[in-house]
């Protein structure tokens, strides 16, 4: 089993998920803690439709596949069409153009194994914004 | 390019599964509450039974008899009844 893995959508006014962006994550991943699973290219079209994109010059030709496999519907899916939870449709609005990453948080696994094994559950999680981060001493 | 059907994923968090978003409804239960369930019919309400007439023994004798003179009952079936009807 993984670890906590991340799905990541940000929007670009062109199709790029390079250069800063993916040297950080190599950084990141050399130091155990986040992985790069895998980067998708969506455009949205203005009629709700989703196409993937080609991977950018001198990347990886299959980068991309895992994520769509994941975030798609593929023939067979036994997904439950009644499940309400979250797609891309929710992120994505008509007309624009995402890079979704699949971030593995490798840093996080042995924490989620430490609280399974001291019997708590998790009641609450987010990320506290810029302005509450603020209040952080130091 | 390739077309991408988008598929409803779970919603988790980082350490699991987060049940309780401070009184507010979790993504499960707001949409178990925008989609109710039809809630079972009702049994269906028993028939009432159709009411009874208050017995005449005046016009219940008369059919008795009318019964015996069309050969309807016999001698004895119509002594039965009557005894029946008169006490």
């Amino acid at each position: 089993m993984s670890a906590p893995v991340q799905v990541l959508v940000l929007g670009f006014d062109e199709p790029s998920f390079s250069g800063g962006v993916l040297a950080e994550l190599d950084r990141l991943r050399d130091a155990g803690v986040v992985r790069l699973v895998d980067v998708l290219l969506v455009r949205r079209e203005q009629d709700g439709s989703f196409t993937t994109l080609a991977p950018p010059p001198g990347a990886a030709p299959d980068l991309g596949l895992v994520a769509a496999a994941v975030l798609g519907v593929s023939d067979g899916d036994p997904s439950d069409p009644d499940l309400e939870g979250w797609s891309l449709t929710d992120a994505v609005p008509p007309g624009g153009v995402a890079a979704v990453a699949l971030l593995e948080h490798l840093w996080a696994q042995p924490l989620v194994t430490a609280i399974d094994g001291a019997g708590g559950r998790p009641l609450g999680e987010l990320w506290l914004s810029a302005e509450d981060r603020a209040r952080i001493p130091g | 390019m390739v077309v991408l059907v988008p598929r409803q994923l779970r919603i988790s968090g980082m350490t699991g599964n987060v049940p309780y978003y401070g009184g507010r409804f979790t993504p499960a239960q707001a949409y178990a509450a925008s989609h109710p369930r039809q809630p079972p019919p009702p049994p269906p309400a028993p028939v009432p039974a159709p009411p009874v007439a208050a017995a005449d023994p005046v016009a219940t004798l008369a059919a008795l008899d009318q019964l015996l003179e069309s050969g309807l009952v016999t001698r004895e079936e119509y002594d039965d009844l009557r005894a029946r009807i008169t006490t």
